[in-house]
């Protein structure tokens, strides 16, 4: 015997709709089931027109972000359970919505490889020298932040991507701060340089919200605060130590 | 403008925290004796009656101290209140409201600066 | 309803295929859920301003003599003065918890060869710093010592 809810879901096809609309489904629930599998039933049994982003139901993808009841939700992993007979899903929140459910990503995009997400060396090491030694230690100091899954749910939280363009960004600052505490990494300059620039980590008002709703526990708001404090030193130090040519 | 601002962001975020942890543990005290306690009667006037407090005030780690809290919190105010005025869609004023606040906490700080070398 | 966000929220730099509806806020942001105690602590700012220009006008009043002082004592005793006074004790307090709440996870796993100590220790000797500094303060200005 299954429940019934009611999914109101935000509509939007660029080609019909002047504004996105709502429209309600009468969806019959197991116990066990997640919000994304409501949708599934939706796209499967009542409406084939829905769009939305999913793959691999087990939260490791990052796919699945929307907003459920005005909230960030990862959607196969965020439990029908814990609403009641009325789940609005609407899309992540702060992103230009290109259909239904499925916002902009190409943005997020261009935020991650603005911040350089790569081991940046000025020499590269030859293969007789070895592999890097990096003990466990020296791995804690940047492991939480490696474990993003790109799913974008701190940026719909975060006050400050909806009302400044310019920002980084959680997840982007996030990682750029992941290679910073890299011991294998040499670019922390060229990357504070990027803290300190349009994008400003500085920007942040520590909300907290980015930690809040990460499925993930990386907590993006440790990382963007830890990279203001570097940022801030490799500032001061830039007066001190002179810097050079590329 | 923006281009200023985001020179001096390091500086004014550095102000802000300090603001933060030292106004705010300065301020607890202030407000708590010379706001309440004393209005209220639960101390006595007699505390900060003029030639005490000028003495206290007058004393290096006094004016250090009264420099401290009026200048730090001014600096969180004025950090708050900018992003503040952001929150709510105010970017495109960004260049205006930012250096009057952070004007005003300058002037503030200078203000403070000449309020506590003329104790005496 | 959740208000609109800036036009270009999260836009790339060039523009896809087909058109975009506008970005949204985040519907409960900025007075429902957890996005009122942040609005509020935002909102402090006024308050923070308030005290230092209210901490500036008594030093330079303690400095212009003492009918200037008396003034500003009696000024101090009335009742709207005093309740402004407990509303921005208020906010100094809620600052300060929401602050050290935050603050040691903001800070890196190293600089240099400096480590932070444990959060837990951290967040406690915050506190502790908080009494040791506002008590101290305000032993000296209630007359307990000096």
């Amino acid at each position: 015997m299954s429940d019934k809810k009611t999914f109101v879901i935000q509509r939007f096809d660029p080609d019909r709709d002047e504004a996105p609309r709502q429209q309600s489904y009468e969806v019959p629930v197991q116990p066990d089931w997640k919000v994304l599998d409501g949708l599934n039933f939706i796209k499967d049994e009542l409406d084939g027109t829905l769009s939305h982003r999913w793959s691999c139901r087990m939260a490791v993808c990052g796919s699945c972000g929307m907003m459920v009841n005005g909230k960030p939700s990862l959607t196969c992993k965020d439990a029908l359970a814990n609403y009641g007979d009325r789940v609005e899903v609407t899309p992540l929140a702060n992103f230009p919505v290109v259909r239904d459910l499925v916002v902009e990503m190409d943005g997020f995009m261009e935020k991650l490889k603005a911040v350089k997400p790569w081991i940046m060396v000025a020499k590269e090491r030859a293969v007789e020298e070895g592999t890097y030694r990096q003990s466990p230690e020296e791995l804690e100091y940047f492991k939480q932040f490696s474990m993003c899954i790109n799913c974008m749910l701190c940026y719909s939280a975060c006050p400050v991507v909806g009302n400044e363009p310019e920002f980084l960004g959680p997840a982007a600052i996030a990682l750029g701060h992941r290679y910073n505490m890299d011991t294998r990494d040499e670019g922390q300059r060229e990357r504070n340089e990027i803290f300190r620039g349009e994008g400003t980590v500085f920007a942040c008002s520590y909300a907290n919200e980015c930690s809040e709703v990460c499925p993930k526990h990386v907590d993006p708001a440790a990382a963007v605060n830890q990279a203001k404090i570097n940022a801030v030193i490799d500032w001061a130090t830039s007066f001190v130590v002179p810097r050079g040519g590329k | 403008m923006r281009h200023l601002l985001l020179k001096l962001e390091p500086v004014i975020w550095l102000l802000f925290g300090q603001g933060i942890m030292i106004g705010t543990m300065l301020l607890t005290a202030y407000l708590a004796v010379v706001g309440v306690a004393i209005p209220l009667g639960i101390v006595s006037p007699d505390a900060l009656a003029y030639e005490r407090a000028l003495r206290l005030g007058s004393s290096l780690i006094g004016r250090v101290v009264l420099f401290a809290l009026i200048a730090l919190p001014m600096w969180k105010g004025a950090h708050h209140v900018r992003h503040l005025s952001l929150d709510m869609g105010g970017l495109s004023r960004d260049a205006v409201v930012a250096p009057i606040l952070y004007g005003l906490a300058l002037l503030g700080n200078l203000l403070a600066l000449i309020a506590v070398v003329r104790l005496h | 309803m959740a208000r609109a966000a800036h036009p270009h929220a999260m836009s790339p730099s060039r523009p896809g295929r087909t058109r975009t509806a506008p970005p949204q806020m985040p519907a409960q942001f900025p007075t429902s859920g957890r996005y009122f105690t942040y609005t509020l602590f935002g909102s402090t700012g006024i308050l923070y301003l308030l005290c230092g220009f209210g901490a500036l006008r008594a030093v330079w009043l303690l400095g212009s003599g003492r009918t200037a002082w008396e003034g500003l004592q009696r000024d101090y005793a009335q009742a709207p003065l005093i309740l402004l006074h407990v509303v921005c004790l208020a906010a100094v307090i809620f600052v300060g918890v929401r602050f050290f709440r935050l603050f040691p996870k903001a800070q890196p796993a190293k600089i240099g060869p400096a480590k932070p100590p444990p959060r837990p220790i951290l967040h406690a000797g915050l506190y502790a710093a908080w009494i040791v500094v506002s008590g101290g303060l305000a032993l000296v200005m209630a007359g307990g010592i000096f």
